[in-house]
């Protein structure tokens, strides 16, 4: 067990960039999510950590152990791959078995791990199977099974959800956040899809392009996005963001106006809001405009518009009932509102407005 | 017969089988004639007058007495030493085997794994080589071969068997390599193989199939090889092949050509062992389920 740290990591393929000049203290014990959109270097860095890729440039650390040079099995870590990388030749209790076999621990203790693990990951009715013989998230268990037999300094997660149905991803993401609770272990979890990564995680990594977009608690990245990009990335909906136009704390944008924003800024914008903190009013309110589609959620209902290029959403009551084409209102506060540089992306950070 | 799920039209059923039919008998006749063929005297099985005199062996019965006749396997076997040459096949084709698949199974794991560009030039070259006639490589060798004083030896016959069929093992070897997840490899040395490890652990049980069937084929290579070994071995250390052809080679003496009519069938009938053996292991995927499914 132990912290890992990544100074000015950097991983280059010829003219392409994968992950550029990426620092991250990860802490003993910590629960933390890379996420990002396919392509952002989120894997790849995780394979720099497991030594599976070369490291362009920068170091890795591992506890005290500098580990740029490192093949993967001096690393002491383990890992969890997307496909699950089962032994297909082997049943389910020698796939555990195996790196208890290969890291020539004591046979007599083989047998007591083994059952130890199948029983923490609810295998103890398969271990005679061979993988081909079961079923996706069984598959999943056996190769998190194999992953806990040892005690690693690091557990490595690529995406080992995206496999599973929609229902079988729910209570195994449990699972998996109960394990490493229990086993207090160092996690570092790959994923794209941001409500594992609000639900699993101690703290976030957004990544996109190959560069750290903001690191944070999940409450702080869904409550105080670092820019635009981790603004659309999280959240179900996403943020909605508009374009428009601030002077004197006043944005404007088509069919939207908000007031008592702060002052500071002045010229092009682009304004923010969660869909959940608007709310639909029948009059007044700040934005305007005809309803271009209505979406029934089961637990709330989801009213967009369209602003300009932007689809708008806001949640309501799962009563509220309206139709298309229908002029609404809604109440946007400023209190609610983020605004980000037009061009950059960045925040704009909230002064006290007076 | 069992009664099949799917129906056929009459029509279509007896056309099919009788087209199937048809081309077992076209595939097996030439063997089975020589296998019948080789138990008669040469004037019977290469009678002038008609091919009915090697169906009835008219004049296997005037010579022998008996309508069967085994001297065409003794000469092969006893007068004329064709075990000793089906030993030097048995030394040629295992040495052939294992030292392809040694290099194959390395080799072609290496170009599969490997992120180079130049392992798309090796493999190219490799396919240029295989293209190649394997006459070319013996002519070139021959001159070499006789100032190095090596001619006429079992290894020299290795050598450039190995050489000839190495192309195709790799070729053969790394597309089955490819065809197994890097996943797999990876997990292991995540868990504490070595590179080598990984590969003999991990790897090769799962390749079994691959490994079997390009083993079966460098074994079908160095078996039927004629050019190598008729022009690289001398008389005693001659394998099956050019030792049949010299049976031809000698039609002056009588009954030759049935000592080579008879080592064709002493030399096939271990073929049909061995694919029948080895079909099993041949069309079996090991690596079903190896992936997500």
């Amino acid at each position: 067990m132990a912290e890992i740290r990544l100074k000015n990591v950097s991983k280059r393929w010829h003219n392409f960039v994968g992950v550029d000049n990426l620092s991250l203290d990860i802490a003993d014990r910590e629960f933390l999510v890379l996420l990002g959109p396919s392509g952002c270097g989120k894997t790849t860095t995780m394979r720099m950590i497991a030594g599976l890729e070369d490291i362009s440039e920068g170091e890795i650390w591992l506890g005290d152990r500098l580990v740029n040079k490192l093949e993967p099995k001096d690393r002491d870590i383990s890992m969890v791959f997307q496909s699950y990388g089962l032994y297909p030749n082997m049943t389910v209790y020698e796939n555990i078995r195996f790196p208890l076999r290969v890291r020539k621990v004591p046979k007599e203790l083989h047998h007591e791990k083994v059952m130890q693990a199948a029983k923490m990951v609810e295998l103890t009715d398969f271990l005679e199977r061979r993988p081909a013989a079961l079923s996706g998230g069984q598959r999943q268990r056996v190769a998190l099974g194999r992953a806990i037999v040892r005690q690693p300094t690091a557990f490595l997660m690529d995406e080992p959800l995206s496999n599973l149905d929609a229902k079988l991803r729910v209570s195994t993401r449990a699972q998996i956040k109960n394990l490493q609770h229990t086993l207090k272990v160092t996690t570092i979890y790959v994923t794209h899809d941001q409500i594992e990564a609000m639900t699993l995680a101690d703290r976030v990594v957004v990544m996109n392009k190959g560069v750290v977009q903001q690191v944070g608690t999940p409450t702080d990245i869904y409550d105080n996005p670092a820019n635009t990009f981790v603004a659309s990335f999280i959240g179900s909906p996403a943020m909605n963001l508009v374009n428009g136009n601030i002077a004197y704390g006043t944005f404007v944008a088509k069919g939207i106006e908000v007031k008592g924003l702060q002052k500071n800024v002045n010229g092009a914008v682009t304004l923010g809001f969660r869909a959940e903190d608007a709310s639909l009013v029948s009059e007044g309110g700040q934005l305007g405009a005809e309803v271009y589609s209505m979406e029934l959620l089961g637990e709330a209902t989801m009213a967009s518009f369209k602003i300009g290029d932007h689809l708008v959403s806001i949640k309501s009551g799962k009563e509220y009932r309206a139709e298309i084409g229908d002029t609404i209102h809604a109440k946007i506060p400023a209190s609610i509102c983020h605004l980000f540089d037009a061009q950059t992306g960045g925040r704009l950070a909230r002064v006290a407005a007076n | 017969m069992t009664p099949s799920a799917r129906k056929q039209p009459l029509p279509l059923a007896i056309i099919s089988t009788g087209f199937v039919i048809l081309w077992v008998v076209l595939a097996a006749f030439p063997f089975i004639w020589t296998v019948w063929g080789s138990f008669k005297v040469e004037q019977d099985f290469f009678s002038r007058d008609t091919f009915w005199d090697a169906i009835y062996g008219v004049r296997t019965i005037a010579q022998t007495g008996s309508a069967f006749t085994s001297d065409g396997y003794y000469g092969a076997w006893i007068t004329r030493d064709f075990l000793s040459s089906v030993i030097n096949t048995l030394i040629v084709t295992v040495s052939v085997v294992v030292i392809s698949l040694t290099f194959g199974t390395l080799g072609g794991y290496a170009l599969a794994r490997s992120g180079h560009r130049y392992t798309f030039w090796i493999l190219m070259a490799a396919l240029v080589f295989r293209a190649m006639p394997h006459i070319t490589l013996v002519s070139g060798y021959l001159l070499p071969f006789f100032e190095m004083n090596i001619w006429g030896y079992l290894p020299t016959a290795i050598i450039v068997l190995v050489a000839i069929n190495q192309p195709f093992t790799l070729w053969m070897l790394h597309s089955f390599f490819l065809s197994i997840p890097k996943d797999l490899d990876e997990s292991a040395m995540v868990d504490g193989c070595s590179r080598f490890q990984a590969f003999r652990l991990v790897v090769i049980p799962v390749m079994w199939p691959g490994v079997i069937t390009t083993g079966l084929f460098s074994f079908l290579l160095a078996y039927n090889d004629f050019a190598t070994t008729a022009m690289l071995l001398s008389q005693p250390n001659q394998t099956m092949v050019p030792k049949i052809a010299s049976f031809l080679g000698t039609v002056q003496q009588e009954g030759n050509v049935m000592f080579a009519v008879a080592a064709v069938v002493s030399a096939t009938a271990p073929l049909f062992v061995l694919v029948m053996f080895f079909q099993r292991q041949i069309v079996s995927g090991l690596t079903a389920g190896a992936v997500k499914g």
